[in-house]
């Protein structure tokens, strides 16, 4: 028998529904499995889980809070990515943007925070976060354009460049850290969530925070940028031909640097939106919106509203596992883990299987002479 | 009692997805002869040979070899059945050398590399003629090496069927003569040959029978020599057609595009255009041959901007254009269009729709920062009309259409933006004879219109037809420009390996320098 | 070509999502009948915990707690099964751990335990937005005078008893050099208090022994805790090893090496049963007791900290919140005797550790101790002095807080 993998031209979008449905289905009957052998109800677990625990929540509202949270960083984050990638720039640097911008927005939220107005040092958060993350974008994407350097393993290098530096500033006391909490003999990061943070709007109890109205915002100008700009044409000619685009005259390497710095400055504004909503920086701060950012862009297949709704979909998984983890006493947080690599993992297979068909042939080799 | 046939096919159907590339196709191979499969591009001659050596798997029908009813699974199942295939794209290690080559793949070859095996290859090659040098490196050897090459492997591993897919594309005209005689060498010590191919003249020349697929469909096979090319061009269209490309008669005008003592680097750095000179006039189409990568490809960037040039000056209507953007030199009337091996790369964004293709040279045209698509749509739709692109709509990404549906989009954008130089190579590259016509007729048409045309062809035939002039390359140099009605292929064959250079036939004009050249316009304008 | 590329990029962040995902799942499922609620008002009590590391962990600093919390609960007939909602592994990021406050106070928690020092700001926040339920908070200096609490042990004082372990067993070997193994040193007044509290106890019964000390700055970094641990060995030629971090690796080396060594938080002669002395543990169920007994009884959460009688729980071995583990066969003769006079006197609260009186001690000829007491300054190893000879003991403040000197006899490796 042998197996032959082959490229599919195109896939019915029910066909797509029903692999990754199944994928999904598959991933949960694996983990139930695994409930079961610990005494846990499948049913109740996932009913915990895809409800993200607001059945019988009295405050349900505050975990509508707390998903959006999760939410915001990362469609930006996927969004700034999937700017890039439709380059083919891979640009697997997420992480280290995030972080950057995270420092520079609250580097200015300590330095501006009590001597100018409140939304002023929201927007300079921003403007901080976005340049900073959007320069470190430009320098891989320079080296690129000037030496042919892999931006791949130059982004991937540069995250954990960007993560040491964040715990070096986490932990190294000193007059000159303004990160860290002063009063805290233990060196830890202070938070300047009494001098500024991102405002909300109640509605009665809840509370919608402006980054996700921003976040919406955001998505659409990035929607029409793709699709309705020349310059959005120009990052789709660029990546679908290098030569084509030199060859109708466009300036490659401008757009390549432009487009780059643009990806990278809307992970530097999910990274203040981050910050400038939870008031403190910390090690953990991405919460590897970087890496998952790259699944969800992945998914969505670089679309707009796609990765709005994939993103949607993997919020609700990494909200809901932690939620139903904690009211069950024998499944902790690995659990919660697992389930969802073994879900991305599934669905990223199923993903496989609506770009390519396995063909299996089973006629034995017969031997002859 | 039936003859026995070295290989026979019958009722062989393969289908990708959608596709049916072969349906209920039966083939016969004698032994000891050479078959011609002929058929257009698409007609999936090479698909029903790669189920052949093991590349894919029929979804029906059976294979029979020695009469015996047999399943070829992979490349290895084909060598031990005999069965052996020369690939249009080589499958040669570039480091390596001839020998090892062929000993990697040796059913003999251990773990250790045994001193002899440069001498069995030298006595394997002299058996059959073939002139090798065991030891030489496949990065350094010719095409025509390379393609030797892969045939004594075929031979060294015990091929006693062997197919060659399109085996002359990348020869010259005496290369050609020398391969032929091989697979009649061949052919008398008992190999059975099929030959791919869809040149109708080699066809008549080297075969015995010839087998003929259309769409994917078997239609017949008959003996060469109770045919002729009218009747296989016929077969293999379906449909009567007219083999006579037209050359129009144009007036010539002045001058529009001069070169003067180009040169050029290609990427690694080596001289790829040596000191070419030479001038389009418009209403004038100046054919360039020469053997697969002798410097067109760098040619026809440096023409379009996108390679800078080492030296020479090149100057349109009398004015510079050496150091312009490719913006720049579109914005002077120069288009490019260069079809490049895969037919995909340069000057389309195949998984962009045809709009999207349409407006790429004028996207940025227009005001304000969002691009105009409703005009693309218009132009892709007139293109579409007029030059009868099949295409399910003007949103279709490029990538779906079929290869002349493909090149029409591209030249129909070129000749929207009304071109004074156009410059094309390998346009009609993978088309089928119809598409081919009208790619010639598009071509025409623009030269009746006073267009100046560089046509970088690989088919001599069709350029001694189509081209007023033809000059010839080699080794980037110019071995001269002759004129298309006079010469023979002979001739250019000579001229293409360097045995003949005619650049200094005539005494009183430096070659390529236009009697009316405004190179002096330019020099005053300094 | 690039198609790879990206298939490789999302090969590597599933590798990377995978590898952090791969870990033991804990196979603690109790084997107990889920008892439905027994009427009692007891059977709506729920207690939510907060945690750093996995609660399905075998050993460390979350098993501890996890093993207080649910011992607690099953002493007041509480069902962990039913009664106890844990989010775990929440790092030390004020979102997260609001957002772990949110969940807990969802699922109707009556009391909140957050046992990792920097969950402190988000706990004092949300126990301002929710005066309903009641916040604790372990190893923090942070309060209310309501509804948030602080809880801490005098672990120092367990040390001191394993110091006194490890100072006969000095004596015994004849090699005054003890080594010491320290996620940290003065920058953190919980692990220079337990440097000093270890070394005052050595010395008081081998006052010619040094203790070195070598600082990891993780809290938890095993390759490290097994190389210092070796390197106070063979370069300080250290007979006695103890420790202040996570696992069981300095005593793991100490046996390899042929000493002696003393733990911390777990018994860990089963990790290294031939150089195991004594290991310095906590009893965290105490505390979690006293805790969820004054929650259900108080009538309110705002009367919490008052019912606590305070806002900073702080007890050690009168309580029993702190102890020593079981004296393993390697301790030098007559240990057990020394240590249970000590722990007597501090238990009464007649004497504690950081005092201007230092103790030393008499074997009787039945195998008791008795100790005797002597005014002598407690003195920092550059010679500053502290506490006068014959003074009381310093603040409780600064044994938790602003400790950041070493005591005479310790040396940093």
């Amino acid at each position: 028998m042998r197996i032959h993998v082959v490229k599919r031209e195109d896939c019915p979008l029910w066909k797509k529904i029903l692999l990754y449905v199944g994928a999904v289905a598959l991933a949960l009957v694996l983990g139930g499995l695994v409930l079961l052998a610990m005494g846990v109800n499948p049913l109740e677990y996932y009913s915990k889980m895809f409800t993200m625990g607001m059945i019988g929540n009295k405050i349900a509202y505050k975990a509508v809070e707390n998903y959006l949270k999760i939410l915001v960083p990362l469609i930006l984050t996927a969004l700034g990515l999937s700017l890039a990638f439709k380059m083919r720039f891979w640009n697997i640097g997420g992480e280290g943007q995030f972080i950057v911008g995270a420092i520079a927005a609250t580097a200015v939220a300590f330095l501006t925070g009590e001597a100018l107005p409140q939304p002023l040092v929201l927007v300079l958060m921003c403007v901080a976060a976005m340049a900073a993350a959007g320069l470190l974008g430009v320098f891989v994407a320079a080296l690129k354009v000037r030496f042919g350097t892999n931006e791949t393993l130059l982004t991937l290098m540069l995250n954990y460049i960007a993560l040491y530096v964040l715990t070096f500033l986490g932990e190294t006391k000193g007059d000159w850290n303004f990160f860290l909490n002063p009063q805290s003999a233990r060196p830890t990061f202070g938070s300047f969530a009494s001098l500024v943070s991102f405002p909300k709007i109640m509605l009665g109890k809840f509370g919608l925070n402006i980054c996700v109205l921003l976040t919406i915002v955001i998505g659409v100008l990035v929607y029409v940028y793709l699709k309705r700009t020349k310059q959005g044409y120009e990052i789709a000619v660029v990546g679908d031909s290098m030569g084509t685009a030199r060859y109708a005259g466009m300036k490659v390497n401008t757009i390549v640097l432009r487009t780059v710095f643009f990806s990278a400055c809307l992970i530097g504004l999910a990274a203040a939106f981050k910050v400038g909503t939870a008031g403190i920086l910390s090690t953990s701060i991405t919460d590897d919106v970087g890496w998952t950012g790259i699944i969800v862009a992945w998914l969505a297949q670089l679309n707009t509203v796609g990765i709005f709704l994939v993103s949607a979909l993997i919020g609700v998984l990494q909200f809901g596992s932690t939620a139903a983890a904690a009211t069950f006493s024998a499944v902790d947080s690995s659990f919660a883990d697992m389930l969802q690599g073994v879900i991305l993992f599934l669905v990223l297979a199923a993903d496989f299987f609506t770009r390519f068909r396995v063909v299996i042939t089973k006629k034995e080799v017969e031997r002859h002479g | 009692m039936a003859e026995e046939y070295a290989v026979e096919l019958r009722g062989i159907t393969k289908t990708f997805g959608p596709v049916v590339a072969n349906h209920n196709v039966n083939l016969n191979l004698r032994k000891g002869e050479i078959l011609s499969l002929l058929g257009e591009n698409g007609s999936g001659k090479t698909t029903l040979m790669n189920m052949l050596s093991g590349i894919y798997t029929p979804d029906s029908g059976t294979i029979l070899v020695d009469g015996k009813p047999v399943t070829i699974s992979s490349p290895q199942d084909a060598k031990r059945l005999g069965i052996g295939m020369v690939h249009q794209h080589f499958k040669l290690v570039d480091v390596f050398s001839a020998a090892d080559n062929i000993w990697m793949g040796a059913q003999e070859a251990g773990f250790v590399l045994k001193k002899d095996r440069y001498q069995k290859i030298e006595e394997m090659a002299k058996k059959f003629g073939f002139d090798l040098d065991p030891h030489k490196q496949v990065c350094n050897m010719a095409v025509s090496e390379k393609q030797t090459l892969e045939i004594i492997k075929v031979l060294y591993y015990g091929a006693k069927v062997i197919i060659l897919d399109e085996p002359t594309a990348v020869l010259t005209v005496q290369e050609i003569d020398k391969l032929f005689g091989v697979l009649r060498r061949m052919k008398e010590q008992g190999h059975s040959i099929i030959i791919i191919t869809h040149k109708l003249n080699e066809v008549m020349d080297i075969s015995d029978r010839v087998a003929i697929l259309r769409k994917g469909e078997y239609i017949t096979t008959v003996d060469t020599k109770d045919t002729n090319e009218q009747e296989l061009t016929e077969w293999m269209v379906g449909h009567k057609i007219d083999l006579n490309i037209e050359r129009p008669k144009v007036e010539k005008l002045s001058p529009l595009l001069e070169i003067r003592d180009l040169t050029i680097r290609s990427d690694e750095g080596n001289v790829a255009i040596d000191h070419v000179s030479f001038y389009i006039r418009g209403g004038e189409m100046l054919g360039v041959a020469g053997i697969a990568g002798c410097g067109q490809k760098e040619l026809c960037e440096a023409i379009a901007g996108l390679r800078p040039i080492e030296s020479g000056k090149m100057i349109h209507k009398g004015e510079n254009i050496v150091g312009l953007s490719p913006k720049e030199i579109l914005a002077k009337g120069i288009s490019m269009s260069f079809i490049p091996e895969d037919r995909l790369g340069m000057g389309l964004a195949p998984s962009m729709s045809i709009t999207d293709n349409m407006i790429l040279k004028n996207y940025n045209d227009t005001k304000g920062p969002f691009v105009d698509r409703k005009a693309g749509r218009e132009d892709a739709q007139r293109v579409i009309d007029e030059l009868g692109v099949v295409t399910p709509s003007t949103e279709t990404p490029v990538r779906r259409l079929s290869g002349g549906n493909v090149q029409k989009v591209l030249l129909g954008r070129e000749i929207k933006a009304g071109p004074n130089v156009i410059v094309t190579a390998y346009p009609v590259r993978g088309l089928d004879i119809n598409s081919s016509y009208a790619i010639y007729n598009i071509l025409n048409q623009q030269k009746k219109s006073g267009v100046g045309i560089l046509f970088v062809g690989e088919d001599l035939d069709v350029m001694m037809a189509l081209c007023d002039k033809i000059l010839v390359l080699c080794h980037g140099k110019v071995m001269g420009v002759v004129h298309a009605h006079k010469t023979t292929k002979e001739e250019l064959g000579l001229m293409m390996t360097g045995s003949l250079d005619l650049t200094h036939k005539y005494a009183d004009k430096p070659a390529g320098y236009a009697a009316d050249s405004l190179f002096d316009q330019e020099e005053e304008g300094k | 070509m690039k198609k790879r590329i990206l298939a490789l990029a999302l090969a590597g962040v599933m590798a990377l999502g995978l590898a952090a995902c791969s870990s033991k799942t804990g196979s603690t499922t109790d084997d107990k009948t889920q008892n439905s609620a027994t009427g009692t008002s007891d059977s709506d009590f729920k207690v939510g915990a907060i945690y750093i590391n996995k609660k399905s962990d075998t050993a460390g600093y979350t098993y501890a707690h996890n093993k207080g919390i649910t011992t607690a609960m099953e002493e007041l007939g509480l069902d962990p099964e039913t009664q106890l909602v844990i989010v775990d592994e929440v790092p030390e990021e004020d979102d997260k751990v609001a957002a772990a406050v949110d969940n807990l106070v969802g699922e109707g928690c009556d009391i909140i335990f957050g046992i990792s020092f920097g969950y402190l700001n988000a706990m004092e926040a949300k126990a301002a937005e929710y005066p309903e339920v009641i916040f604790s908070h372990a190893t923090g200096y942070l309060s209310n005078d309501t509804n948030f609490n602080n809880y801490f042990g005098r672990i120092y004082q367990a040390r001191y008893l394993t110091g006194v372990a490890a100072g006969l067993k000095s004596l015994e070997t004849g090699n005054n050099n003890v080594g010491y193994v320290s996620a940290y040193g003065t920058e953190y007044a919980e692990t220079c208090s337990g440097i000093n509290g270890f070394t005052l106890g050595v010395q008081s019964v081998n006052p010619n022994a040094t203790v070195y000390v070598k600082e990891l700055g993780a809290w938890s970094d095993e390759q490290n805790e097994y190389a210092f641990a070796e390197e106070l060995i063979n370069s300080y030629n250290c007979g006695v090893i103890a420790q202040h971090c996570d696992s069981a690796q300095p005593q793991i080396a100490a046996e390899k090496a042929g000493v002696f060594g003393c733990g911390y938080n777990s018994d860990m002669t089963v990790d290294a049963p031939k150089a195991h002395l004594t290991a310095a543990v906590w009893n965290w169920d105490v505390y979690y007791k006293t805790a969820m007994e004054t929650a259900m009884t108080c009538g309110g959460a705002e009367n919490f900290v008052s019912a606590m009688g305070g806002s900073a729980y702080y007890e050690g071995l009168t309580k029993g919140l702190v102890g020593v583990s079981p004296l393993s066969d390697n301790c030098a003769p007559n240990t057990q005797a020394y240590l249970d006079a000590v722990k007597e006197l501090i238990a009464s609260g007649e004497w504690d550790v950081f005092s201007g009186v230092k103790l030393s001690y008499t074997l009787n000829d039945d195998g008791t101790v008795s100790i005797t007491k002597t005014d002598a300054a407690l003195k920092t190893n550059d010679g500053k002095e502290i506490v006068p000879a014959g003074g009381k003991s310093v603040e409780d403040s600064v044994i938790t807080g602003t400790m950041n000197y070493f005591v005479e006899g310790v040396k940093v490796g």
